[in-house]
């Protein structure tokens, strides 16, 4: 038990060259401002700002994507990555910050696409009415699972994510449940006519290129506010809690509840995901919530690299690459499983750990020969 | 009637015994919770399904959990031994991946209809307990299962290996400072445990039949059993696993409609009453 226990804090593998000065054995009080100069720079207002133009310029410029990206294969590749994505997101956040990885998070996504179709279909609800009710089912799920887990260690965590998460699939499964799941065949979202989500109107919700502009302001909002959630003083005490559990306790701080926080707030940015699927989607099953998923969820994540933010965003669109032009043959779960195995073996920070590796280096070597 | 009921628990709950004490020992060992234990099980049901099939019940009961041991040796030597000093996380992870790809590899032999194993003739009818007819087969299952929880037991507690097995478990650091060596150990264990569950495997199919999620089916009640138990105890995963094995049992029983449900019931119950499992820190 105590081998292992304390590895699980110490997974600097997330981050590529976090050059932390926090020992596993050091257990001097920590101060957040040493931690400052690893991962996560202090905010202040220029960083703030820089990064403010900068999510508006991306989000200016992805809103112009229909328009750039004409191939409706092309376009509809880039949707779903970026559907995703908000799980993928999501799950590096909690390895990014925490070290510790999460099994389960389908179910937060599955669960509000799941509460969507069904507040659509039994409770004739509005697409806005619904998408907030599955928001909140999300987060109450996300709620329920990390106050079970949250004291769990890395291990632990994972296999109790994996069994809660497959807890919620079951549920949706169950014989009982059909009126209102359709069990193992899934459920048809019905939309009402003139109703609009945010002056999108159902037929274009349903469409890609019509829906586009709600689901990239989301994503950009969702990968700004956990930018900055990373960079709040909350930020660096997760980093701590991270690198060293014992010495923050020993510092005074709490350390349960900051990882039920952010807990919580991964399993948020996963549901409203899970929303914005079903929506688009108008059709849910079990599929959302199965074993592999969760496993395809991990490998896209841990395929892109969790050290940078948009490292599970590459991973989501590497993997939506890969499902369209493998899964024609319906081996794409062994090629996935491979993949898994290989990048975590050779390469542990990811495609963009390794890009990010490689340009360092290669930039170190031409300060050394350039001119100077 | 109800007694019936209680024994077809026990034969499951034979099946988790066998398939969570060789977690707990892998866990034990290498720090690692072995995702690929469900494919490993998986594994064992194909192969002695194709062997039942050509040559007889009784050699499948040999040549799976053969096969499973070879295939617990490659996995400790290619991924456990070399990368014994990674983030235990990561190492668990790959076994995910592994999981992935056995069971894809199996689905692409055997295909994807589930398959059905004739239990041997000599136990293919029923027989009478209490009263009441009973599949001869599980009463063999039962007591398959037993004499090898039996066997396990004794290894562990009366052996030399056995004993640092436990030591490993309890404490690796201190084990390897008193001079367990623990990779030979490991090699052992993987290889014990991953023939447990070609035999779990084999001895499941005229039980269960053979199918393709029948590996991850099985591994999140392991997993949720280990947890129950207290995570890296062998004993207690062992009691916890029979104790899973009957409350599912009679939950089919008792509430049909949300049977499916009770493993997950049993966890959140046992780890508000014990957030370590029922075994705790114990070994």
């Amino acid at each position: 038990m105590s081998r292992s226990s304390r590895s699980c804090y110490g997974a600097r593998w997330a981050s590529p060259g976090s050059g932390s000065e926090v020992s596993d054995t050091d257990l001097r009080p920590i101060s957040l401002d040493a931690l400052a100069g690893a991962a996560a720079p202090r905010l202040n207002r220029r960083t703030a700002l820089i990064a403010g133009a900068g999510a508006a310029l991306v989000l200016g410029a992805g809103l112009l994507m229909p328009v750039v990206v004409r191939g409706a294969s092309a376009f509809g590749l880039i949707f779903d990555a970026v559907m995703f994505a908000f799980l993928t997101m999501s799950i590096a956040f909690l390895v990014r910050h925490l070290g510790i990885v999460s099994l389960g998070h389908t179910a937060f996504f599955g669960g509000s696409a799941y509460t969507v179709a069904i507040a659509t279909t039994v409770g004739g609800m509005g697409m806005i009415p619904a998408a907030a009710l599955g928001l909140l089912v999300g987060v109450v799920l996300a709620v329920l699972m990390g106050a079970i887990v949250v004291r769990a260690s890395g291990m632990t965590f994972m296999m109790l994510t994996l069994a809660l998460g497959q807890a919620v699939y079951q549920v949706v499964v169950l014989q009982i449940a059909r009126p209102w799941t359709g069990a193992s065949d899934g459920t048809s979202l019905s939309y009402i006519a003139g109703d609009s989500f945010f002056g999108v109107p159902p037929d274009q919700v349903v469409n890609p290129v019509g829906f586009w502009p709600v689901v990239w302001i989301v994503f950009v909002l969702s990968i700004v506010a956990l930018w900055f959630v990373g960079r709040m003083k909350f930020g660096r005490v997760l980093q701590g809690i991270r690198e060293n559990e014992e010495r923050m306790r020993f510092s005074g701080y709490d350390t349960v509840r900051p990882r039920f926080l952010a807990f919580v707030v991964s399993g948020t940015v996963a549901s409203i995901g899970g929303v914005l699927f079903a929506l688009n989607a108008s059709y849910v099953s079990p599929e959302l919530l199965s074993f592999f998923r969760s496993g395809d969820a991990l490998i896209a994540t841990l395929l892109g690299g969790t050290g940078l933010l948009v490292g599970p965003v590459v991973g989501a669109l590497i993997y939506m690459i890969l499902l369209s032009t493998l899964n024609s043959t319906g081996n794409l779960q062994l090629y996935l499983g491979a993949a898994l195995v290989i990048v975590l073996a050779f390469l542990p920070t990811g495609v963009t750990g390794a890009i990010v590796t490689g340009v360092k280096r290669l930039w170190r070597r031409i300060r050394r020969k350039g001119p100077m | 009637m109800n007694f019936v009921q209680v024994l077809n628990g026990i034969a499951l709950g034979s099946l988790f015994m066998i398939l969570s004490s060789g977690l707990a020992m892998i866990y034990g060992l290498r720090g690692v919770g072995n995702f690929a234990h469900g494919a490993l099980y998986m594994a064992g049901a194909y192969i002695a399904y194709s062997v039942s099939t050509y040559i007889s019940f009784w050699a499948a009961l040999i040549a799976a959990p053969l096969a499973l041991a070879v295939i617990g040796v490659v996995i400790e030597l290619v991924f456990f031994r070399p990368l014994q000093k990674r983030d235990h996380i990561q190492v668990a992870l790959i076994t995910f991946g592994l999981a992935m790809v056995i069971e894809r590899t199996i689905v692409l032999i055997w295909g994807a209809d589930p398959l059905r194993v004739a239990p041997p003739d000599a136990f293919g009818g029923t027989i009478s307990v209490l009263g009441a007819s009973f599949p001869t087969y599980r009463l063999v299952l039962i007591g398959a299962a037993l004499l090898i929880a039996l066997g396990l037991v004794i290894w562990l507690r009366w052996t030399r290996v056995g004993l640092e097995i436990r030591a490993a478990s309890h404490d690796g650091t201190t084990a390897v400072i008193l001079g367990v060596n623990v990779d030979r150990v490991s090699l052992i264990v993987v290889c014990v445990g991953a023939a447990l569950a070609g035999l779990a495997g084999a001895l499941a199919g005229p039980y269960t039949s053979v199918y393709p999620s029948m590996g991850s089916a099985i591994l999140i009640s392991v997993l949720i059993v280990v947890v129950i138990g207290g995570i890296g105890s062998i004993a207690g995963a062992m009691i916890a696993g029979m104790g899973l094995g009957i409350v599912q049992t009679l939950g089919t029983v008792y509430v049909p409609d949300v049977a499916a449900l009770v493993p997950y019931v049993a966890i959140v119950a046992v780890l508000l009453w014990r957030p370590m499992g029922l075994a705790g820190k114990r070994v």
